[in-house]
């Protein structure tokens, strides 16, 4: 295993010293963690990132990618309501076909607190996470900032119909799909509608409907199995059957969304670049308001406005996060230094409540010390 | 002595009775080598190379790894090795054991019918359930790759030990990823193909270890085994057609013929056998003849595609690696 070289003691008690002032409980975190939750949450693509081991006849493990995930569910066993957590250790990523590092240090933070002040909290983190970045001795940082919401904001906003408006929302984060979509605007897409068996399920209400397509299956002598029941597939069929063809975006429509992804500027000019291009709705505007809220934080915990930006474009590495995104980058290296970012959902597919708030933040010590990765 | 060219191929099972069928048809005859060593052989007619027997599914790795030069094998077995383009040359399709490697869901399943339809019905899976759906598959690297390219992300792959068409009706996933050949059992299964499912559509192939090391004597001895192969398979789809000396009434047809690709030969020609019956009745209507056609056993090349692959393929590594 290649693992990173140590920071010399007196960098990394500079970049670890910020997270002692935040009020937080110093954990650590099991070096297994169970690989079937893990790749339930981050899907199938995480794998290959993964170091997994198994005992003979036992379930199969991963030495720790991160903290996150580990300190969720602990968090959520402890029956608190809110909670942070600081950690400092090693976690593990495979990276196949190059040379970098597969053991790493990670230091990092996570905030729980469903009632709290959620944007001050964000800036909070931000502001941690670039000042222990820049305990490094790096002088070429900067922030880059995101917004996994902003995107769903823009396409309420082009008033598509539902289920173009969905499709399009889950292609955020997935460049294929997302590029699929962009690539058939313009077309007449011509979906298979289901035919006659849709016509006449949407003309029933629903029990009858199930039993009519149970009896069609019985009838074609197919035995239903894979955890799809009857009322799904009714429902679906006569969803697929309402809208006369799969319906694909406008040639300018497609322009609009390539516009917006492309944008990558200082945060007041991206933003203002966002609004040319948008129909402001709702979840826009207060998009919009909470930007601004956060710069203002932002600048008034004494980050330079000239070292901030703000990008449409959406990473798929971000799997666990909704909402606020930022990473600290350094001109020198491809890879982030810190990220962080919102992940509010992820505690309620974790067993959590509906109204949790998570925000966290990772610094890499070894990238963010000026005389470590090159 | 030196060390032979090592070639693997099938140790059991129908594969077996293909490949072996097929070097047999070659001119080339197994001679299991005595004793314990029930895994190694010689084969007669082709100098200087050792057999080794393994399953198809250890060919593929000795290939990759390296530990055998040459190796008869399933092309999906071949790419499900981790970019398969590093370590193995696929060198010739040998037109035997095909299958299709499927995406098939539940036949219930009347709502989906392309990728497009199982993406959207993921996700809304993930959505409802909180859970992923589940593939079963044993061919993991293809199955991760094709679901990429067609955007699809919302799944979890289970490895299916057994038969991998049972895992939905046993509840250990909800659609699966599979080689089929009739697709009978996929039927059998409650299971049907994708519209757009087709991932791969496999066959045999005769394919060369990038990673095992070549010396100047085994690359001959592959040359020398290659173009025996090569020569079986150019002669099975070519004729030989010979008729009487006729003082020049045939040379405008032969000019035209060998123009659209047959051969000469001393007295006639060598066409792809397809054309050979058209090429006769051309030379008999213009009162050329009898036209004998008859199958020839080998056609030897001066060029040998396959032999001319490897070839290149071994010192575009060795470009690579040398001097470093």
């Amino acid at each position: 295993m290649r693992s990173e070289p140590a920071v010399p003691s007196n960098i990394l008690a500079a970049i670890r010293a910020p997270f002692a002032g935040v009020g937080a409980q110093a954990v650590d975190a099991p070096l297994l963690q169970p690989l079937s939750l893990l790749l339930d949450l981050a899907g199938e693509t995480m794998r290959q990132r993964l170091f997994v081991v198994q005992a003979e006849g036992g379930p199969e493990y991963c030495l720790r990618p991160d903290f996150t995930v580990a300190i969720a569910r602990r968090h959520l066993e402890s029956g608190a309501a809110a909670g942070r957590y600081s950690y400092e250790g090693a976690a593990f990523r495979a990276v196949p076909d190059s040379d970098g590092a597969e053991e790493c240090l990670q230091i990092g933070l996570e905030v729980f607190d469903p009632a709290g002040p959620a944007l001050e909290t964000e800036i909070e983190i931000i502001d941690l996470a670039w000042r222990s970045a820049l305990a490094g001795g790096r002088k070429d940082l900067t922030l880059w900032l995101g917004d996994v919401g902003l995107f769903a904001a823009f396409v309420d906003g082009l008033d598509l119909p539902p289920t173009l408006t969905a499709r399009l929302k889950r292609a955020a984060g997935r460049p294929r799909l997302l590029q699929a979509e962009l690539a058939r605007a313009g077309e007449e897409g011509a979906a298979p509608a289901g035919g006659q068996l849709a016509a006449m399920l949407s003309a029933l209400p629903q029990g009858q409907a199930v039993a009519l397509l149970e009896e069609t299956w019985a009838l074609a002598g197919i035995e239903p199995v894979g955890g799809r029941g009857p009322a799904e597939i009714a429902e679906r069929l006569v969803r697929r059957a309402g809208e006369a063809s799969a319906p694909a975006l406008t040639l300018s429509q497609a322009d609009a969304v390539r516009r917006f992804l492309a944008i990558s500027n200082t945060p007041q000019a991206a933003l203002a670049d966002v609004r040319m291009i948008a129909s402001v709705g709702d979840r826009l505007a207060i998009a919009f308001e909470a930007w601004a809220a956060r710069l203002a934080g932002l600048t008034a915990a004494g980050i330079p406005a000239d070292s901030m930006g703000l990008a449409t474009a959406l990473g798929h590495a971000f799997d666990y996060y909704d909402g606020l995104t930022f990473e600290v980058r350094s001109e020198a290296l491809e890879r982030a230094i810190a990220v962080g970012g919102r992940y509010d959902s992820l505690l309620a597919r974790l067993g959590g409540t509906n109204d949790a708030q998570a925000v966290g933040c990772m610094v890499r010590p070894w990238r963010a010390f000026s005389g470590g990765e090159a | 002595m030196s060390e032979p060219l090592i070639i693997a191929v099938p140790s059991k099972g129908r594969p077996k009775e293909q490949v072996d069928a097929w070097l047999a048809d070659c001119g080339l005859e197994i001679q299991a080598g005595g004793g314990s060593r029930g895994y190694v052989a010689a084969l007669k007619g082709a100098p200087g190379v050792q057999l080794r027997l393994l399953s198809a599914g250890d060919i593929a790795d000795a290939l990759d790894a390296g530990d055998v030069h040459i190796g008869a094998t399933g092309e999906d077995l071949l790419r499900e090795r981790r970019d398969m383009q590093a370590g193995i040359v696929l060198l010739k399709p040998l037109g035997f054991a095909r299958a299709d490697l499927v995406v098939a869901v539940p036949k219930s399943w009347v709502d989906v019918e392309s990728m497009f339809d199982l993406e959207e019905v993921a996700h809304d899976y993930l959505a409802r359930t909180g859970r992923r759906m589940r593939v079963a598959t044993k061919y993991v690297a293809q199955t991760r790759a094709f679901f990429a390219k067609n955007g699809l992300a919302d799944y979890r792959i289970t490895e299916s030990g057994g038969a991998t068409e049972g895992a939905p009706a046993a509840g250990a996933a909800e659609f699966i990823v599979d080689i089929t050949t009739t697709g009978a059992t996929l039927t059998a299964n409650g299971l049907k193909v994708l519209s757009d499912g087709l991932i791969l559509r496999s066959q045999f192939h005769l394919a060369a270890s990038l990673r095992a090391s070549w010396s100047a004597d085994q690359l001959q001895a592959a040359e020398a085994f290659l173009r025996v192969i090569e020569a079986r398979a150019v002669a099975k789809t070519s004729a030989t057609l010979i008729w009487p000396a006729d003082g020049g009434a045939s040379d405008a047809i032969v000019e035209a013929l060998v123009a659209a690709g047959a051969s000469r030969r001393p007295s006639g020609l060598l066409a792809p056998a397809g054309e050979a019956s058209e090429a006769a009745t051309r030379l008999t209507a213009a009162g050329v003849g009898p036209v004998s056609v008859s199958r020839p056993d080998f056609v030897f090349d001066t060029e040998c595609k396959p032999f001319d692959v490897l070839k290149r393929s071994i010192s575009d590594i060795g470009v690579k690696t040398g001097g470093f």
